[in-house]
């Protein structure tokens, strides 16, 4: 973005990606500050709706009636949900700007249409991989620790993942076989 | 190829804020780990000569745990304001890019711009703020300070823009 023509518009070799991927990348930034906001703002209100997820679900969460292991097991379980919305905010935040500037890439510098299709599908899938951490947060709360990490990891934060690595790992290739 | 629909700048201003939040947020990084035990000793130093915004009674036992806790957040709030101030400069950058492509009237173009580079830049200043106050103030009341007069009006003005940009976005997409 270098070159600044006389009307304002960045040089014509950057190019803007559709509106739809614009859109995401938008929403995924704005996600990312509410999440913050919330963390910061509602963090008792949190602790305490998770402390009564955790008390409505009791087997899941392996609760035995014994206050001291209890406490344990209930405090593991609420770091976890605070944990996942943390992670939420500061993934969303990145992978909205990863979203933003490799779209920008993609519509600049791939010229196959095909080929910035699929890059557009899977950076845009990528960058709603922090959604993973907001089902991890609930999901250890409604489900147990470990068989909600399970459920995040394996159903959403794994492909979500990939699909940013083939993303990013296809822009690299397009990239490289690129005529200079 | 030559791309059909292309980014506009947004005004040069505002990039300059950023690149400088950037610049503001690496010194920050090296700074903590350069001068790390200058700032702790300084901290610390603030830390004794308010002993009661520390709870500090003058035993020993009581008062190094205490000191330990201020001093990790003092450590937290220059950790934090050299993240977000990296993050956010990347986000006005991308968001203001984004205003200035998509909103057509000036008005609404310039409000956004205005609200993404304010909040922006001043949101993380929020967290040097807070470390900054912790010395003389403690850690809960100097939060208090920077959430009222730094965090909720610069944060709030971010996000108040961004949920504008995504309704504009949206909107310009529904219309095509």
């Amino acid at each position: 973005m270098t070159n600044r023509p006389a009307d304002g518009t960045v040089s014509p070799a950057v190019g803007r990606p559709p509106l739809a991927v614009v859109l995401v990348a938008v929403i995924v930034i704005a996600s990312g500050e509410l999440g913050g906001a919330v963390l910061s703002q509602l963090r008792p209100a949190t602790t305490r709706f998770a402390t009564r997820r955790i008390a409505a679900n009791p087997q899941v969460h392996g609760l035995t009636g014994s206050a001291e292991y209890d406490d344990t097991i209930r405090q593991r379980t609420v770091f976890a949900t605070e944990a996942g919305l943390s992670f939420f905010h500061t993934h969303a935040e990145g992978t909205g700007l990863v979203l933003f500037f490799g779209a920008t890439l993609v519509a600049s510098l791939v010229s196959s249409r095909a080929w910035r299709a699929a890059l557009y599908v899977l950076l845009t899938a990528g960058a709603l991989f922090p959604l993973g951490y907001l089902v991890y947060a609930l999901a250890v709360l409604q489900l147990g620790r470990d068989t909600g990490i399970d459920l995040a990891e394996n159903w959403v934060l794994t492909p979500l993942g990939c699909a940013a690595i083939a993303g990013l790992f296809g822009l690299a290739v397009a990239l490289a076989r690129r005529p200079a | 190829m030559t791309p059909v629909e292309t980014w506009r700048l947004p005004p040069r201003g505002v990039l300059f804020a950023a690149v400088v939040l950037l610049v503001v947020a690496e010194i920050g990084g090296g700074s903590m780990a350069r001068f790390k035990v200058e700032l702790a000793r300084w901290a610390r130093g603030g830390m004794l000569a308010h002993p009661a915004a520390h709870g500090l009674v003058g035993v020993r036992d009581i008062d190094e745990p205490a000191l330990d806790e201020a001093l990790f957040r003092f450590d937290a709030g220059l950790r934090l304001f050299h993240m977000h101030a990296e993050g956010m400069a990347l986000v006005i950058i991308a968001a203001t890019t984004v205003a200035a492509t998509l909103a057509r009237s000036p008005g609404p173009r310039r409000a956004l711009i205005v609200l993404l580079s304010v909040g922006g830049v001043g949101y993380p200043l929020g967290y040097l703020t807070w470390s900054a106050l912790i010395p003389a103030y403690g850690v809960e009341r100097s939060k208090a300070i920077a959430e009222s007069l730094v965090w909720i009006p610069f944060g709030g003005a971010t996000i108040v823009a961004l949920l504008w940009l995504a309704a504009l976005t949206a909107v310009r997409m529904v219309r095509r």
